[in-house]
């Protein structure tokens, strides 16, 4: 038995059948080391979507379990809800106000800081504590910065003389107040991409085109910018994945309010399927938010894909 | 951090120097200010009683930040070591001990399982590999809030809702520490692994002697990333548990606000214990962090 199964430099048919054993053993061997993994993703990411699509054509609450099938129901309501309408709406004006500002900021605050000065790793990690930091502890210290009695920038207003400012409570400036604050937290993260991007670039390039003459700001347009491309689209595509599911800042700083002006659409699932016991009607506002999001993050993987290497 | 790679100004002469370095000073205390204020401000009242907070808020000073009468009794208080405290029924201690149970728990088995997946798609044959690629990247794009509340469901239906294992299970895989880590295999030269096969190690052995000691920073960057992660949650264990006894930190704190508690300090003082050992572990060992963020091709 043994002598058969020596591999030798021969097509002989022990040898090959040598290879194929010790291939099928390796190929089930393998499959025990992905299987964990694979259970996971099954069970906790793909089973909860199945679930929320055959709950959303039931009238489903946690407490009443399933009653009756109402099968498209949900979704023809959905299309006739206000509040859903102005959730989305909230939803995409906080992205669209965010996101540009975030990205601005970490870029300026990324060629800022990669200056070979004493000091910039300090002033790095600074802007990267909030990170490390939970959106919880973030949007309940920054509920009392913003607090219109005793919160810290209303204390900065008054000592520039300024008018007393009710951040939270004003429909107009509640979203902005949650925005400044998440930008305040995420801005780190992204920060530190574009310092590695940047880290990346060949200082060569910036060489060759300084003896050519550039200013300062054909530098940044030609050299940095091109160079950044692929950086950029990932900070962008990954912020707006994250920026859509926003969700604590408004639970703990506004619930919502005043008059639905940061009501999220996470926020109104959250509502509907905890609040109002409505959860075949959170399932299937949970299917729409699920295709939306997907639609912009094939859009975006497109124009990621779409990129040239250097 | 090679001086090739640093920003270049084009003409510098004496009196641009001057200005240029002015306006750098400025802007680093701009940014210091802005991102620090919020921090000392929470550090600074949780040491304060809260009258005293509201008292020195206006005119702005060095009395808005510093406590004039230090106590701790914040601390207490939330920790349900005070009379106080325990009237009002804060156990922010189990909190911590929970949360800190639950990200080590999620962290080890994560370790393990992520790194076993990474192995197998950075190394190991197999029939339909691409296609198993693609449904562990898939849930990538599975938004996580937004399945928050299915998640919830299913949870439900295996009967583990309402127990530790509710925040442990569902994290103890993820396709973003698999596909890092498995960036980071791919970089480990192959021909360490054939040599270590050569020498008769089994799979295993090659990701036991090989990979791992090749890998260290990777897989320190990644504990450190998935650590935050699941020490930051909340919206899951919002959800998942429903019982005090298994009331995750950053729950506690959240509950507080949702009172309506006027008591600012202790307010406070919850940010500083949700957040403190966070930011501790971060700071101790950033080093090895900022080198895993530039190698893992995490910049895109």
């Amino acid at each position: 038995m043994m002598a058969a199964t020596v591999p030798t430099r021969t097509n002989s048919p022990s040898w090959w059948t040598y290879i194929q054993r010790r291939k099928t053993r390796n190929t089930i061997f393998a499959a025990f080391f992905v299987l964990p993994a694979v259970i996971n993703f099954l069970i906790f990411r793909y089973i909860p979507i199945v679930w929320a699509a055959r709950a959303s054509t039931w009238q489903y609450s946690l407490l009443g379990g399933y009653r009756d099938w109402i099968g498209a129901d949900h979704y023809l309501r959905a299309l006739e809800d206000p509040i859903l309408l102005k959730s989305l709406q909230v939803t995409f004006a906080y992205v669209i106000v965010k996101l540009p500002l975030e990205v601005a900021l970490a870029l300026a605050l990324a060629i800022f800081t990669n200056r070979a000065i004493r000091g910039m790793g300090t002033i790095r990690t600074i802007i990267f504590t909030p990170v490390v930091m939970s959106m919880v502890v973030v949007s309940v210290v920054w509920a009392l910065i913003l607090n219109a009695d005793s919160g810290l920038l209303n204390a900065l207003l008054k000592t520039f003389g300024l008018p007393k400012q009710v951040f939270l409570s004003n429909p107009n400036l509640s979203l902005p107040s949650v925005i400044t604050a998440t930008i305040w937290k995420d801005v780190g993260f992204s920060t530190i991409l574009i310092v590695a991007g940047l880290k990346g670039i060949p200082g060569i390039f910036y060489e060759a085109a300084v003896i050519d003459g550039a200013t300062r700001w054909q530098l940044f347009r030609h050299v940095t910018l091109p160079l950044l491309r692929r950086t950029l689209l990932f900070v962008i595509v990954t912020q707006t994945i994250f920026s859509f599911q926003v969700f604590i800042p408004v639970y703990s700083m506004t619930q919502g309010g005043p008059l639905d002006s940061t009501k999220v659409i996470v926020y109104y699932i959250y509502q509907l399927g905890f609040r109002f016991q409505d959860m075949g009607y959170a399932a299937a506002v949970s299917m729409i938010l699920l295709v939306i999001l997907l639609l912009i993050s094939v859009t975006q993987m497109r124009f990621l894909r779409s990129d040239v290497e250097y | 951090m090679s001086a090739a790679s640093q920003q270049r100004t084009p003409r510098s002469t004496l009196p641009n120097r001057i200005v240029g370095g002015f306006f750098i000073l400025l802007a680093y205390l701009l940014i210091t200010i802005i991102f620090l204020t919020p921090l000392l401000w929470m550090i600074g009242s949780s040491l304060r009683p809260s009258p005293e907070v509201f008292q020195y808020i206006f005119p702005l000073s060095w009395r808005t930040f510093v406590p004039l009468q230090f106590t701790l009794q914040n601390f207490a208080d939330i920790f349900g070591i005070s009379e106080q405290g325990r009237a009002l029924g804060f156990q922010f201690g189990r909190a911590l001990l929970n949360t800190a149970f639950v990200s080590t728990a999620v962290v080890g088995s994560s370790l393990v399982f992520n790194t076993l997946a990474a192995y197998f798609f950075a190394r190991l044959e197999f029939p339909y590999k691409n296609l198993l690629l693609v449904f562990v990247l898939g849930t990538f794009f599975v938004p996580q809030e937004a399945t928050i509340v299915p998640l919830y469901i299913v949870v439900r239906q295996l009967g583990f809702a309402d127990t530790y294992w509710a925040l442990i299970l569902p994290w103890y895989a993820s396709p973003f520490v698999i596909f890092v880590l498995s960036q980071f295999f791919q970089e480990i030269p192959k021909e360490l692994d054939e040599a270590a096969i050569i020498d008769g190690a089994s799979l295993l052995g090659v990701l036991r002697h090989v990979i791992v000691p090749n890998a260290r920073v990777g897989l320190l960057t990644v504990s450190l990333l998935e650590f935050q992660f699941i020490w930051n949650l909340f919206f899951w264990p919002l959800i998942a548990t429903g019982r005090q006894e298994l009331q995750v930190i950053q729950v506690a704190v959240a509950t507080q606000i949702s009172q309506r508690e006027i008591a600012w300090g202790r307010i406070f003082a919850g940010g500083v214990v949700a957040s403190l050992p966070v930011i501790i572990l971060f700071l101790a060992l950033q080093k090895y962090f900022v080198e895993g963020v530039a190698l893992s091709g995490l910049k895109g």
